[in-house]
């Protein structure tokens, strides 16, 4: 079996650092990337058989949320912009796999407490199996977008679509240093799915997700100006309505800025879990 | 196993611990909310803030062996099995576990309930970090040894307690470990399955597999182990002959029966010295 056959000394050990640290995580995520695939297979075998229409909310979900918001908007409040459903569905599609992975993230280690009471395992691969898991529903979400495209928008169909997962990529980074994140500060503070709930929906609302960026960034001074200047989910929902909706190229410099500033914080976000990860069987 | 790095010399031991210590912070393990923390900000908290679970505990157990370890609630057994494997580190001390380290502590507790029987084996071995050819290769012979006809692709949630410990059992020794940790032997099983189990026990030993258990039965400490240690807050008592160790065990425990009746007596009696002069 290719299993460690060497002696495991199991000392009081020195803390290592910071870099190590993420070494470890990383090389972790990559040798249990199987122990991630049953992870995310179990939660959508789940979502899928206990309810009747099965993965078809997966595609229904996204587009009542659409409804909701175009009712909103352009029927009552009449501020929409023209095609306005596209407009927000652009918006709803990525939303709601950061939420998904937010949320699910959240719970991912307290609610394995058993199988970490009983086995010796990488626990990063928990927040990870909840980033990845919101990703086939973002997959799924990519059928009534498609197909509301070419029923309705058909001329807002461009090649600038197949940058979609390009934007995903750095979403999927800045989703999965979040999850990771509250993943371990949950097992300390249980009650932070109350508090999460609360700020998920004001992040939305203070993101341009509604309403475009140029539409209120000349309006808006102060401290709601700034924060949706510096909110990471600007260039994100603008990048996606960029080649969704305006049918051009996203805003590379700022993704690209984004991506960097990503990519700092998930290595943050990876020592954090690290540091934590050995009181978590005692903790939980 | 054929894959040990050549060269290196292997200790003659499994498993070597020494004074092991290990502490439980009491102020995290409380279930904390920002809530209760924002309360104990404000209020000092009193009372110990640590325990120690563990105390200058030192054991050494070589291939062949199986040793059970035994003592009453709350002796600290469970977190000795989670050090073993790896779970827990330990505050002080040392511990040396040799080879690949098979852990289903409490056998299926772990579960998935919304998962089959089957999907559960995989996602066992995920856990234990097999690789995945071996799992499948091990797959039938799993679903073979746990013997639940058509619910071993039923869910989880389906099965009883006794089932759950027979696929529990049926994994844990299958994945050919050399050190296997078990806590809560077969609290539950039937005959037929106690039998077979009891086989693959003896079998395993014989493979020079080395053998740690945690059980409340004493039939089996006495029947399947060839050492027994008695833990009784957080230290070692006695080690030794399982005959020896249960006989002393079931002696503590007959005491501390006796004066917990006792106590409870004196209680009733104080309770009742009262009645009269309240009833007239």
């Amino acid at each position: 079996m290719a299993t460690t056959a060497e002696a495991r000394p199991l000392r009081a050990a020195r803390r290592p650092g910071a870099l190590e640290l993420i070494q470890t995580g990383f090389r972790e995520i990559w040798s249990h990337r199987r122990l991630t695939r049953y992870l995310v297979r179990a939660d959508l075998k789940k979502h899928g058989a206990d309810t009747v229409l099965g993965n078809i909310w997966w595609v229904l979900d996204p587009l009542l949320q659409m409804v909701v918001y175009v009712v909103l908007v352009d029927f009552i409040f009449h501020v929409g912009t023209p095609d306005y459903p596209l407009f927000v569905f652009s918006a709803i599609l990525p939303w709601k796999w950061f939420s998904s992975a937010v949320n699910d993230g959240i719970s991912s280690v307290t609610s394995r407490e058993r199988i970490i009471k009983q086995v010796k395992f990488p626990k990063i691969v928990l927040p990870v199996a909840a980033t990845v898991g919101g990703v086939v529903s973002f997959a799924f979400g990519l059928i009534p977008l498609l197909a509301m495209m070419v029923l309705f928008f058909s001329d807002r169909l461009s090649w600038y679509l197949l940058l979609i997962p390009a934007i995903a990529a750095v979403q999927f980074v800045f989703s999965l240093a979040c999850a990771v994140l509250v993943a371990g500060v949950n097992v300390f503070f249980r009650d932070i799915a109350n508090v999460a709930r609360h700020a998920l929906r004001l992040w939305f609302y203070l993101s341009p997700a509604l309403y475009s960026y140029e539409a209120v960034a000349g309006r808006l001074d102060g401290w709601v100006g700034r924060i949706l200047a510096l909110n990471p989910w600007t260039p994100l929902f603008e990048s996606y309505r960029n080649v969704i909706y305006d049918e051009t190229m996203p805003n590379w410099p700022w993704l690209f800025a984004l991506l960097v500033v990503s990519t700092i914080f998930l290595g943050l976000a990876m020592v954090f879990f690290k540091r934590v990860e050995p009181a978590f069987a005692k903790v939980l | 196993m054929t894959d040990r790095r050549e060269g290196a010399p292997l200790p003659d031991y499994a498993i070597d611990v020494q004074n092991l210590g290990v502490r439980y912070n009491l102020r995290l393990t409380r279930q904390t909310t920002v809530r209760t923390s924002f309360r104990d900000l404000l209020k000092k908290r009193e009372g110990p803030s640590h325990f120690w679970a563990l105390r200058d505990v030192s054991f050494r157990v070589v291939h062949g062996e199986s040793l059970a370890v035994i003592g009453p609630n709350g002796a600290g057994k469970s977190t000795l099995l989670q050090v073993l494997a790896g779970i827990i580190q330990p505050n002080e001390g040392a511990v040396d576990v040799v080879g690949h380290v098979s852990s289903l502590l409490t056998l299926g507790a772990g579960f998935d309930a919304d998962l089959s029987g089957r999907d559960n084996i995989r996602l066992a071995g995920a856990f234990l970090g097999i690789p995945h050819k071996v799992m499948e290769e091990k797959l039938p012979g799993i679903v073979d040894f746990a013997d639940l006809g058509e619910f071993i692709d039923a869910s989880i949630k389906t099965y009883s307690s006794g089932m759950r410990a027979r696929l529990g059992f049926s994994i844990a020794t299958a994945v050919d470990p050399d050190v296997l940790i078990i806590d809560e032997v077969l609290a539950t099983g039937d005959a037929v399955f106690r039998a077979k189990s009891k086989q693959r026990i003896i079998e395993l030993t014989k493979h020079a597999k080395a053998i740690v258990l945690v059980t409340h039965d004493m039939s089996w400490v006495t029947e399947f182990c060839n050492r027994a240690m008695l833990l009784d807050h957080g230290h070692v008592i006695m080690e030794g002959p399982p005959a020896d160790v249960v006989k002393l065990h079931e002696e503590r425990s007959e005491k501390a029966r006796i004066e917990r009746e006792a106590e409870l007596a004196r209680r009733i009696a104080a309770v009742e010295g009262n009645q009269p002069t309240t009833a007239g």
